[in-house]
């Protein structure tokens, strides 16, 4: 709720309108039942002289209610509309401040997820607030006041109405609330059965399964139903138990008015505007129950945006001047977690790397070959130990110089829809045509970049669907090597090139990128043959460095690997 | 509009059982809106005559006979009215709950029909939507736009002819604004419809693009693009709150626009009963009466033309639901021979003669492709992406039919033998494991489910699954589903040819899977195939070197085409395009 309190600062102005609207659509509501009965009471006194005057105000207080309403209505948009953009705004900024840890913790999807659809519930709970929320408590005291003002000494019945209305709504929303919850535990089910279904269409098909797999959901969807048709009675007694009960009340209200109208002629006059208020309570009632059945939903949208909001991203950027760091890496005694794991990924690992040395990581999936790539660009901090680049701890250096000096290309290759040039200017802001030329004949992107039509302007689609695998880690790569990083970290980036043009990749890395220091994560031994040094992994510690030839003679673990490998190209 | 036709044809066919039922509701609502908008009179009348007790009094005359006459009668058509809605409502809600029950039972067992072309040519998230969206409006659409609108057509029917029956110029007033309001409404609605798609454009690109940079997020840490991403985030927004904001106003106009012109309208009608109390040519007290009900009358009218408008949307969504179940309804089934030859295993040989075969028409994927593989013998195919290895097997079991040649079991085309009876022969071993939800038993027994428990833990055993099994706390019960992680993928795999194993296959076509896993888990994947290739005829989809070495058979495609068939030494010798790819190191995707 606080979320909403501190947006909505900026819309006073409009909220307070808003809020006087409502008042005069209630006003208007509540003053037509009085002017009715004015009108009774001068038909009853035979005052044909005042008809006019009451009915030229009974026009016009209508006017005024249609009028608020539509001011009300454009108000209650614009305010719901800025609010939730605002929100929006303020939670995409505060993602921007994550850590990858953080994101990862959300889930990329789930943080979409809520930046749209819980958003747009919130959106809806401004608005319904703003149009309909705010009416309910003004409509039930004043109509409430007003009935009794009416006919005082039939207070007793509006009680009654209250009770019961308040009753009948609280049993029957309580009982559907425990059933909401079944219904969306049978919905979900029902998307599992058919979900797995079609994903294993050809299992079902070719196990002749058709007709069991039909039963199994039979046997949900006929829950469901059952809960849906529950829901419905419930709601079927719902609303003619309502209309009994206030139609009740009007048979009671004339009839105690008929005891009244010996002593009190007047209440006669009153008894239509005292039934119209009745009913008006009783709507009031009605309304804010389901209205506050609908909130529930959006209360939790707004929790979940809470959670986005109060998280603080767990890694920060000291506050230190900007320097230029050499491509020198090293790691003393780091040890690395994952959030919810129970045994570390990296374990108790140290080594140096000199600036312009080229460094292989081989080891079998899950060993933490791509972890430890990942904490050179300080996606995660180490619970132990430090990272340090350019002799800086990552814990105290400048956020713009350790983007400058390391650049990351990922195994999976993630373009953003724009152009190519909009992709290759994320690795450098001022990236001028020379340097994407560059950069491009490095990766082995060029040939095919010239072959576009519109070279380095051409499209980039969604999911990037228009490049290829190759063409895409291609690109990427070219993003990555195109700011001149001191650091250069390849994460089985070259897994979809074939065995030639990973080669020319790494020929130019070698010639163009003297300076800088290379890091290539490889599932092939023959991919880092050549490098100055090779890291093999295992279980989270690193088992071995050296070259190639000192791994062969001395490191069973990569002589292991490398038999493996071997065998394919010899056998 | 033959679109309409073909929803509104959808929609009779499910409900047309039910005719019982609709006659109930439709005699419910009719009797329920009598007594309704009946009611009013009595409550007129008991007014007028309290009036005229009133009067009496100043007379010395003390009569409530006729005034408690009418509170009863009142009282009694109250009672009525709610004993009719309720039986509408409670009729109309089995009628809903069960037609969309019948929709979704249908539509399961509609894909359980379907042929695998529908399902690899179109994507999972839209055939699940019609599960979850399109029932859901249907089933929205019946349950509350059905009701609403038959009984709200009522009640304007009832009041109308109420009115006139009670005083036909006041009658004219009350309805005098109806044109008004019907115009205003459908105003109100094209707008929002106009201004709602536009809305949809914009929120679509927003989401496109918090979605892309979400997902691209460790691109954008790690080359510190998070000013560029706010910046590229603001326009975007903008245009959504833009866009939203005149979709809103014109559907949250709708609302309070209809109960401002009924005050309007009940306010002219109080001013008119009012002067016609005194300048027409009914009594006083009558006219009081009068005015009376028809403020309740002005109110109720109204009512349904608000409620009508406000179903609209849902209408159309249901209609659009309607149209996009029936699409699925429409697709062809498998075809299944009339009389389909039922066989008891294979005997002799498979055999693919002259295939050609092409996904769609236009493009033929396999060009006159022919092998034979005798009864007990393993082959390997091996060849490129897209040289027609997946195809191969896509034709074995009949998921697809070839355009000409032919698949023949033992010289029978696959065509003339029963589906089922050809299905259960053939097991397969799929590249990407699937995990049903329920326990591991249910999974390893999916294609025989009467199998007793020595039998699946043998599977297992053979399987090489059986020892991670029972470790777990609740071993063979224990409750697994494609999205908890009990198992990893490598022994998702052995679940899977487990469940193969235990139905016993004569043929068996396997797709070895390429994803990484761990040395141990290979090993035992290595182990579980070699067990279920065993004494079996089998195809291999391969990716292993070593399952290629075991082969009694490798047959090499490329392009479409076979290029080679032999010994793994017969195909060294030739030189070829395998001994190539051999030498090279290349690996077989």
């Amino acid at each position: 709720m606080d979320i909403l309190l501190s947006h909505a600062k900026k819309y006073w102005g409009d909220i307070f309108w808003a809020v006087i609207t409502v008042f005069a659509m209630v006003f208007a509501t509540l003053w037509q039942p009085k002017l009715l009965q004015n009108i009774i009471n001068a038909i009853l006194k035979d005052q044909s002289n005042k008809i006019l005057s009451i009915g030229v105000w009974l026009i016009v207080i209508a006017a005024i209610g249609l009028l608020a309403g539509v001011i009300n209505t454009i108000l209650s948009a614009k305010v719901a509309q800025s609010m939730s953009a605002d929100i929006r705004e303020t939670a995409f900024r505060k993602i921007q401040t994550f850590s990858y840890s953080n994101i990862e913790r959300f889930q990329a999807g789930n943080l979409v997820v809520r930046l749209t659809n819980d958003i747009n519930q919130v959106q809806m709970l401004v608005m319904t607030i703003l149009q309909s929320l705010i009416r309910v408590p003004i409509l039930f005291v004043g109509a409430f006041i007003l009935a009794i003002n009416t006919i005082h000494q039939l207070w007793w019945i509006i009680l009654v109405l209250v009770i019961l209305v308040f009753g009948i709504s609280a049993t029957t929303f309580g009982k559907m609330g425990a059933h909401f919850g079944f219904m969306q535990k049978y919905i979900d089910r029902v998307n599992e059965l058919a979900k797995e279904n079609l994903a294993g269409v050809r299992v079902v098909k070719s196990f002749n399964q058709e007709s069991n797999e039909q039963q199994r959901f039979d046997v949900v969807s006929d829950k469901l139903n059952g809960e849906n048709i529950y829901v419905g009675v419930l709601f079927s007694v719902l609303i003619p138990a309502f209309t009994l009960v206030g139609n009740l009340a009007i048979v009671a209200a004339i009839y105690f008015v008929g005891d009244l109208a010996k002593t009190d002629p007047s209440s006669v006059a009153a008894i239509a505007s005292f039934i119209n208020y009745l009913l008006q309570v009783m709507f009031a009632i009605i309304i804010g129950g389901m209205m506050m059945t609908f909130s529930a939903r959006a209360m939790v949208s707004l929790q979940r945006l809470r959670e986005i909001l109060d998280t603080k991203p767990d890694i920060t950027y000291q506050d230190v001047p900007e320097t230029d760091l050499t491509g020198s890496v090293s790691f003393d005694h780091v040890s690395f977690t994952y959030e919810g794991d129970d045994t570390p990924t990296l374990k108790d690992i140290s080594f140096a790397v000199n600036p312009g040395e080229m460094v292989g990581i081989v080891g079998a999936t899950g060993s933490g070959k791509s972890t430890l790539a990942q904490m050179i660009p300080r996606l995660f901090d180490p619970q132990e130990g430090t990272v340090k680049v350019g002799d800086t701890n990552l814990k105290d250096v400048n956020e713009h110089s350790l983007r400058k000096a390391v650049a990351f290309v990922l195994q999976r290759a993630i373009l953003f829809s724009g152009s190519v040039a909009d992709n290759l200017r994320q690795g450098k802001h001022d990236a001028t045509k020379s340097d994407m030329d560059r950069a491009s004949k490095i990766a082995q992107a060029a040939e095919f970049i010239n072959r576009l039509p519109e070279g380095f302007d051409a499209p980039v689609e969604e999911r990037s669907a228009n490049f290829s695998g190759g063409q895409k880690q291609r690109l990427s790569i070219t993003r990555g090597v195109i700011g001149q990083p001191k650091v250069l970290i390849m994460d089985d980036s070259t897994s979809a090139l074939d065995a030639k043009s990973e080669k020319l990749v790494q020929q130019a890395l070698n010639n163009e990128l003297k300076g800088t220091t290379t890091f290539i994560i490889a599932e092939k031994i023959s991919s880092v043959i050549n490098a100055d040094k090779i890291f093999v992994m295992d279980d989270g510690k690193l088992v071995g460095q050296g070259t190639h030839s000192e791994l062969v003679q001395n490191n069973q673990i990569y002589q292991e690997i490398y038999a493996t490998q071997k065998g394919k190209e010899e056998a | 509009m033959s679109e309409i036709k073909k929803s509104i044809r959808f929609f009779y066919l499910y409900m047309k059982r039910y005719k019982l039922g609709f006659s109930v509701t439709i005699l419910a609502i009719i009797a329920s809106t009598y007594f309704q908008v009946k009611a009013p009179v009595y409550m007129g009348k008991a007014i007028t005559e309290l009036a005229n007790y009133v009067i009496g009094l100043a007379h010395g005359v003390s009569d409530k006979g006729s005034f408690m006459h009418s509170i009863w009668l009142l009282l009694l058509f109250y009672v009525f009215t709610v004993v009719g809605m309720f039986i509408s409502n409670i009729v109309i809600t089995f009628i809903s709950g069960n037609a969309t029950n019948r929709m979704r039972k249908g539509l399961f067992g509609k894909l359980q029909k379907m042929t695998i072309k529908f399902f690899d040519s179109h994507q999972d998230g839209d055939i699940l939507s019609r599960f979850t969206s399109d029932l859901d409006n249907i089933s929205n659409a019946l349950n509350q736009a059905l009701g609403q609108i038959l009984s709200n057509l009522a009640m304007m029917i009832g009041i109308v002819i109420m009115m006139f029956n009670q005083n036909v110029e006041l009658a004219w007033v009350t309805v005098a604004s109806t044109p008004i309001a019907l115009l205003i409404a459908a105003i109100l609605i094209s707008k929002t419809r106009k201004y709602i798609d536009l809305q949809q454009n914009e929120v679509g690109k927003l989401n496109g693009y918090i979605n892309e940079q979400i997902s691209g997020q460790k691109i954008i840490i790690t080359n510190g693009l998070q000013k560029e991403a706010i910046d590229g985030f603001t326009p975007h927004n903008q245009n959504v709150k833009r866009a939203t904001f005149k979709g809103q106003v014109y559907s949250g106009m709708l609302f309070p626009v209809m109960s401002g012109l009924s005050l309007v309208n009940t306010a002219i009608v109080i001013f008119f009963g009012g002067w016609l109390a005194f300048n027409g040519d009914i009594g006083r007290t009558a006219a009081l009466g009068l005015v009376v009900v028809f403020v309740q009358y002005s109110q109720q009218f109204y009512q349904p033309i608000t409620q009508i408008s406000s179903m609209y949307n849902m209408v159309q969504l249901a209609l659009t639901g309607a149209r996009r179940l029936n699409e699925m309804f429409d697709e062809p089934n498998e075809v299944n021979p009339v009389n389909g030859k039922q066989i008891s295993g294979l005997h002799s040989n498979v055999a693919l003669k002259n295939v050609r075969f092409g996904y769609n028409e236009d493009k033929e994927i396999l060009h006159d492709v022919s092998m034979n593989v005798e009864k007990g013998k393993m082959v390997a195919l091996v060849g490129p992406t897209g040289s027609g290895k997946t195809t191969v097997m896509n034709l074995l079991n009949r998921f697809y039919d070839v355009n000409s040649g032919s698949v023949e079991f033992d010289g029978v085309n696959v065509r003339d033998i029963d589906l089922q009876s050809l299905r259960d022969h053939v097991g397969i071993v799929l590249q990407d494991s699937v995990i049903f939800s329920g326990t591991i038993r249910d999974n390893i027994s999916f294609g025989k489910p009467d199998a007793a428990d020595d039998e699946i833990i043998a599977a297992a055993k053979q399987a090489n699954i059986h020892d991670f099994i029972i470790n777990l706390d609740n071993g063979y019960e224990t409750k697994v589903s494609d999205e908890n992680s009990v198992f990893s993928t490598g022994q998702k795999q052995l679940v899977s040819i487990a469940r193969t194993i235990l139905t016993n296959p004569s043929l068996l076509i396997l797709d070895e899977a390429t994803s990484n896993v761990d040395t141990v888990t290979e090993a035992r994947i290595q182990k579980a195939m070699d067990n279920v290739i065993q004494g079996r005829t089998s195809f291999v989809i391969a990716h292993r070197l070593k399952t290629i070495l075991n082969a009694d058979k490798i047959i090499v495609l490329k392009d479409g085409k076979v290029i080679e068939q032999g010994s793994h030494d017969e195909l060294l010798d030739q030189k070829g395009f395998y001994s190539e790819l051999y030498h090279n190191q290349f690996v077989f995707d």
